[in-house]
């Protein structure tokens, strides 16, 4: 969609007015198909949503009997204070937040650094090798080494959140090189050459230059890190052996019973869980659409 | 893989990000560190923990260990209601010092491998019914010890809707021809028979699939017999799925043929939901189901009986799991405290007491009958010992009847779908000690 502006008017008013006065043109004519291909794009996360406020305000036996769609009325806000007291949620939440934030800043340093070794040094072959080792671990899943894991975390005092954290680092770690390498062979060497020139020891390069320069970088593996920490079942449940520190989804997990359905205290649980990454989403949306696209096309 | 060190952030320079990132790392561990050591201390009292989640009753737990706790001044007994994999806490050593848990074959893993303490020396190991403590060995057994106290028998058959059964004058069945005909009655009158929820295949697998092996075979002995065969189960083999559960899957192909149209397409809180409507004369399903529908409709009049297979009603069984065993794990710090709070919870007043409010069956020797009326048609069956543990919990994981299950609702083939697990039977036990 180009319009074709003659440079002279252009030249003749100032750049805002030109913007201004392009605006309602292109508003006049609103593109339907996509429109209503979009609103029917939202509707498969808002439907969902509903559902999950409705519920979280039904009865047990609305809850049971009832379609999803009905609205609850009188609204049962109990549900909210009854997930709250069941599963603890100030304590797991403190946990759940803890541990994403470890892993987040944990995989930015750890990774950044990494990569830049790697990739400014890509003829040695020590560097190479460890690149491959690194990206080596993304074929091995949780699951295949979680008994020795829980063994060795036991072993060396690990088996709380600061080992989760930690292992959620490492998990991340082979992703983050990946997407970080990529993007600092796209740095130009000129840029750290000029910095050299003033004085600048590698570490000041690499704080004061690089890193400030990968920031979309860090913002998309930061994005990756935050919602695998966050919403990670498995790792902490196995590994936490006091269970007064399990993160939020295991202590949801108790809802979550074969026999007997409690959906609407388990969905009032389930968007206090939700609402804080909604919100950051809702603040950082212009970063995290970036930043996600950034990773799906690398 | 990295050194541990390194998460902190290194370097001296004045970098802002550097300071929160350190400083939010401290404060984590910090506020590990500082919740780990609220465990209870300065009492002399000793700590035990005790692991019990079975959801519906950690109320009831937790006043029971209140009471415990206030009743004597030396064990302070933790209840542990995390829904956390037991597995985890006996690689990591961090075993539970008492576990009231749902015993099935894969708990009996851990009494299979000698991971639980010989109780056969307690009073208490006595008091059990013989018939009962046999469920515990049907999965597994340890030299000659007796590490595992069943606490809680939930017993299953079919759950009826009693107006609807006075209102059709179908009296409660007690063989299959009756049930047959009582099934014909219905459906002539516009009511479905049993009602389907063939979309959750483990009510299939603990409903037709247990009820219908359960009334015509001894289970416990059949697998007895299978697991002697070995490797060498087959359509030759003296025992075999082939063999012995032609006359189950016949059986589970009528059951399926009085189930609702839509039965594939519904789960079980849509069975539920319309037997608390009244919309289905009856339901194959356990206690567990009929608190559920209580919760939809508190004043459907719901009754059980034991699901005849044969034509002689003396041989009528019902369908038992352990829902609920005590055990100590070998090796735990405070062993006598522990035997003292498991010998508090198998005493009559309690067990019993949990039992009669839990629509469950006690597992001691002259326990009190039952007085819920919604589960009291079993009584008769538990207590001639005519009960069984489903043919389908014999089956590990790795065996997936589930999904056999599903396959043989929709095409009813049976010589196929016995024939798989026979073959799976076959070549795992080829590997592993089934």
């Amino acid at each position: 969609m180009s319009v074709a502006i003659d440079p002279a008017t252009v030249s003749a008013v100032t750049p805002e007015r030109a913007r201004r006065q392009k605006d309602p043109k292109e508003s006049y004519r609103p593109n339907w198909t996509t429109t209503i291909l979009l609103i029917l794009a939202s509707l498969t996360v808002l439907i969902p949503l509903y559902f999950a406020i409705a519920m979280s305000l039904k009865t047990a036996a609305e809850a049971a009997s009832g379609t999803g769609l009905s609205w609850p009325w009188p609204m049962q806000f109990g549900n909210f204070a009854e997930a709250w007291t069941l599963t603890d949620f100030p304590r797991a939440f403190i946990i759940s937040l803890l541990i994403s934030v470890v892993s987040v800043a944990g995989a930015i340093v750890l990774s950044s650094l990494a990569s830049y070794a790697i990739a400014r040094n890509w003829d040695h072959r020590g560097f190479r090798y460890s690149y491959f080792y690194l990206l080596a671990a993304m074929f091995i899943p949780f699951p295949v080494i979680a008994l020795p894991q829980i063994k060795l975390t036991a072993a060396v005092n690990l088996d709380n959140p600061l080992g989760v954290a930690l292992l959620h680092i490492m998990f991340q770690l082979s992703f983050s090189v990946l997407l970080y390498s990529a993007f600092l062979r796209s740095i130009p060497h000129e840029l750290e050459e000029s910095a050299r020139i003033d004085g600048a020891t590698t570490w000041q390069v690499f704080w004061k230059l690089i890193f400030p320069l990968l920031a979309p970088m860090n913002a998309t593996v930061g994005i990756f890190a935050f919602l695998a920490s966050w919403n990670d079942f498995m790792m902490p449940s196995l590994i936490t052996a006091d269970s007064r520190l399990q993160t939020l989804p295991v202590v949801q997990n108790i809802f979550q019973q074969q026999f007997n359905t409690e959906y609407n205290v388990a969905f009032a649980s389930y968007l206090m869980a939700m609402a804080p990454t909604i919100l950051v989403y809702i603040f950082a949306q212009r970063w995290v659409l970036s930043g996600v696209t950034r990773g799906a096309i690398k | 893989m990295p050194e541990v060190p390194l998460i902190t952030v290194p370097g001296s320079r004045p970098f802002s990000r550097r300071v929160l990132l350190t400083g939010l790392g401290l404060g984590a561990a910090g506020m590990t560190l500082g919740l780990t050591g609220c465990a209870p201390q300065g009492s002399s009292r000793t700590a035990i923990r005790f692991v019990q989640n079975k959801r519906e009753v950690i109320g009831y737990f937790s006043d029971l260990v209140d009471r415990f706790n206030e009743s004597q001044s030396e064990i302070l007994v933790r209840h542990d209601d995390s829904p956390v994999s037991l597995v985890a806490q006996m690689v990591r050593g961090s075993y539970p010092d008492v576990a009231c848990y749902n015993y099935n074959l894969e708990a009996s893993t851990f009494l299979g491998r000698g991971m639980l303490s010989d109780l056969s020396d307690l009073p208490e190991a006595a008091t059990v019914q013989a018939s009962v403590q046999d469920l515990v060995t049907q999965y597994a057994q340890y030299k000659d010890q007796t590490n595992v106290l069943p606490f809680s028998i939930t017993a299953a058959g079919v759950v009826y809707n009693r107006d609807l059964f006075d209102q059709n004058n179908v009296e409660v069945p007690t063989t299959w021809s009756e049930f047959t005909a009582a099934c014909g009655v219905f459906r002539d009158a516009g009511i479905i028979p049993i009602y389907g929820t063939f979309r959750d295949m483990w009510t299939v697998s603990q409903g037709h699939f247990d009820y219908a092996a359960g009334g015509l075979l001894d289970v416990a002995d059949f697998y007895d017999r299978l697991r002697d065969e070995g490797p060498s189960v087959g359509p030759n083999s003296e025992t075999s799925f082939q063999k012995d559960f032609a006359k189950v899957a016949e059986r589970m192909s009528e059951l399926f043929d009085f189930s609702q149209e839509n039965a594939l397409t519904r789960a079980y809180p849509d069975g539920n939901a319309a037997f608390a409507n009244g919309e289905a004369a009856m339901y194959l399903q356990g206690p567990w189901a009929i608190g559920e529908v209580n919760v939809i409709n508190e004043d459907v009049n719901v009754g059980t009986f034991p699901l005849p297979m044969t034509e002689d009603p003396e041989q009528t069984r019902a369908r038992v799991n352990l829902d609920l065993a005590v055990w100590i794990p070998n090796g735990v710090a405070h062993r006598d405290q522990s035997v003292t709070f498991l010998q508090y919870l198998m005493s009559p007043e309690v067990l019993n007491t949990y039992n009669q409010e839990n629509l469950a069956y006690s597992t001691l020797e002259n326990a009190p009958p039952v007085t819920d009326p919604r589960i009291q048609g079993l009584q008769e069956a538990y207590t001639e010992g005519r009960f069984y543990q489903g043919a389908g919990t014999y089956l590990p994981n790795t065996i997936p009847l589930q999904n056999y299950l599903q396959e043989f609702v929709i095409d009813r083939e049976a010589q196929p779908f016995l024939a798989k697990l026979d073959t799976d039977w076959a070549r795992l036990s080829q590997r592993t000690d089934l």
